[in-house]
């Protein structure tokens, strides 16, 4: 796969909710060939002084109309700066699209999709081609109130039901963790005769080391998407480095996407 | 857009130490991998050399998470030289570099003064064009600065490394040292082609909210823009000191920072942290440099060695 680094005219950067913004932009290179799980390495325009740019996952990728969304939470300068920039008048920088995405085990009929927080933005695209595939697809959308559940509107377009929800402080969907969720999808399908056979999770590292155990637990294939301090986003640096049983590889080009079975936690 | 050089009368050629140069731009080991990870960028062929990451003999696992923190106009990094060991570049890295047409330097590393010296001797069959010895890693606990801080220590490592190879010698060197053109004379005197430098500066960040450090290391190599002045003012110092050419480096984002480190006295520049924040970095210093000469008139890029006034 061929990366390029593309100038990228912002169209929109709008709150979301709850300090997560989308971001929408003009990358018709990126857009034609992201894959689900792939994420974009972003120079921010106007902050000489922190060099480093920032990955952000590939929340969706219109081939069509050349355009990348991504979602980002307000977390420190860089992206703190990213909600000054202008539709209409900034450009990003991108680099893209980067890394090993999600690998849908060949023969996959029914997929659970455990999302934490803005975890829920590199799910996305994965749910798409799952759906398009016809696939049956669960999805879990935890969040730690209603409004950060900002996917929730997408998913439930996709999925034609709505996600399972929860909140951590009960203001939609189950009170509290998304983890009972996951247990009883997994256990309900297993009574249904009908088990998954591939469990895709991104979030807070704690979520997903909880989900691969249970997914482990259940028998069924698991996958993970792994977030580490990143300078070139290439392969070149080794920055980011995630332990795995194969030793230490790069969550940039080896990853993001891990199995779960591969992560040592 | 796979990114070259812009076509010029000027003439780019310059020699360090016996490596011959197709420009004055190379890498920063440990930046650009070996060179693969960029080719979608820029025709790393085009490059007055690839420099390749550190290789020790048998492979380094390298540091803890996390490896970096951004600071002010520069970063700290602690991957700790992690590489596959020479075997892997001899029989992957190398034949990719020499089948495109890339001059390849390599970066070698060691715990011991034999690991050095056995690195060496395993690429002497490979399509090396040079050697660049690393006593200057501040990341690693042995072998790396803690050799480049000592005089002795840098007479031992250089004079075994010189006996192992005919080919250009190039010695890395730590900014870390209360006098770096005493370094750099040992070097010299125990048979160095050319020396290199800076390694990145010995820094550290401290998360004030969870009083931690923000490397797993604690402390770290630093780099960027920010590092620029003290490259600058070492590159002056130690291109007056020897007589063998100098490599620097250190902060080079632009042509004008290269064509500043060779009016100090450096033959010819690497660019290392730039190409984490621009993947063409290195195309853009060889452009910058050209339109320099061109606007100034200078013809042949040798000019500017060591031209600065004072």
């Amino acid at each position: 796969m061929t990366l390029c680094n593309e100038c990228a005219p912002i169209l929109v950067n709008e709150e979301a909710g709850c300090n997560i913004w989308l971001m929408t932009v003009r990358a018709p290179e990126i857009a034609a060939t992201a894959a689900p799980g792939q994420f974009v390495h972003v120079k921010i325009p106007g902050m000489d002084d922190h060099i480093l740019r920032r990955p952000l996952g590939v929340y969706a990728a219109d081939a069509e109309a050349g355009t990348v969304d991504m979602m980002y939470q307000v977390l420190g300068f860089g992206t703190d700066r990213m909600t000054a920039l202008v539709p209409g008048a900034d450009a990003v920088e991108l680099i893209g699209p980067i890394g090993r995405g999600w690998e849908v085990p060949a023969g996959c009929k029914r997929a659970l999709v455990v999302a934490g927080g803005v975890g829920s933005a590199p799910l996305y695209p994965l749910v798409q081609s799952l759906a398009a595939d016809g696939v049956a697809v669960d999805a879990i959308l935890g969040a730690s109130t209603i409004d950060a559940l900002v996917a929730r509107e997408r998913y439930g377009a996709v999925l034609g039901c709505e996600p399972a929800c929860s909140t951590d402080d009960g203001t939609f969907g189950r009170a509290g963790f998304c983890t009972p969720l996951v247990e009883e999808a997994l256990a309900a399908a297993e009574a249904a005769g009908k088990p998954y056979d591939y469990v895709a999770c991104c979030g807070p590292e704690p979520l997903m080391k909880l989900v691969a155990a249970m997914a482990a637990e259940a028998g069924v294939f698991c996958e993970v998407s792994l977030e580490r301090r990143m300078a070139c986003g290439v392969g070149a640096c080794l920055s980011c480095v995630v332990d795995t049983v194969d030793g230490k590889r790069r969550a940039c080009v080896d990853g993001p996407v891990f199995p779960a079975t591969e992560v040592v936690w | 857009m796979q990114r070259s050089p812009k076509e010029t009368s000027v003439k780019l050629a310059v020699d360090l130490g016996g490596l011959a140069m197709k420009n004055p731009v190379t890498t920063a080991s440990g930046t650009f991998g070996a060179g693969r990870e960029y080719h979608d960028f820029v025709d790393v062929a085009t490059l007055g050399a690839v420099t390749t990451k550190g290789v020790s003999l048998n492979g380094w696992e390298g540091n803890a998470s996390p490896r970096i923190a951004e600071t002010a106009s520069g970063m700290l990094n602690s991957i700790g030289l992690q590489n596959p060991g020479v075997a892997h570049l001899k029989e992957v890295e190398l034949p990719w570099l020499s089948s495109i047409g890339a001059t390849a330097m390599v970066n070698v590393s060691g715990h011991s003064f034999d690991e050095y010296v056995a690195v060496i001797e395993a690429l002497e069959e490979a399509p090396v064009a040079a050697y660049e010895v690393n006593i200057s890693c501040p990341n690693v606990d042995a072998g790396g600065m803690t050799m480049g801080c000592h005089v002795p220590s840098v007479e031992k490592v250089v004079s075994l490394c010189r006996a192992a190879t005919k080919r250009p010698l190039i010695v890395k060197l730590t900014p870390n040292v209360t006098d770096i053109t005493e370094i750099a004379k040992a070097a010299e005197a125990a048979g160095a082609d050319g020396i290199s430098l800076i390694n990145t500066l010995l820094g550290m960040a401290i998360d004030a909210r969870t009083r931690t450090p923000l490397l797993a290391r604690v402390v770290g190599g630093f780099s960027g823009p920010a590092v620029k002045p003290v490259a600058l003012r070492m590159v002056w110092q130690v291109a007056q000191a020897v007589s063998v050419p100098v490599l620097g480096m250190g902060g080079i984002s632009t042509g004008t920072d290269a064509v500043e480190f060779m009016l100090a006295g450096a033959t010819a520049v690497a660019v290392g942290t730039a190409n984490f924040v621009n993947p063409t970095a290195t195309v853009d210093v060889i452009d910058g440099i050209i339109d320099y000469c061109e606007e100034q008139g200078v013809a042949d890029v040798n000019e500017l060695i060591g031209a600065l006034t004072c």
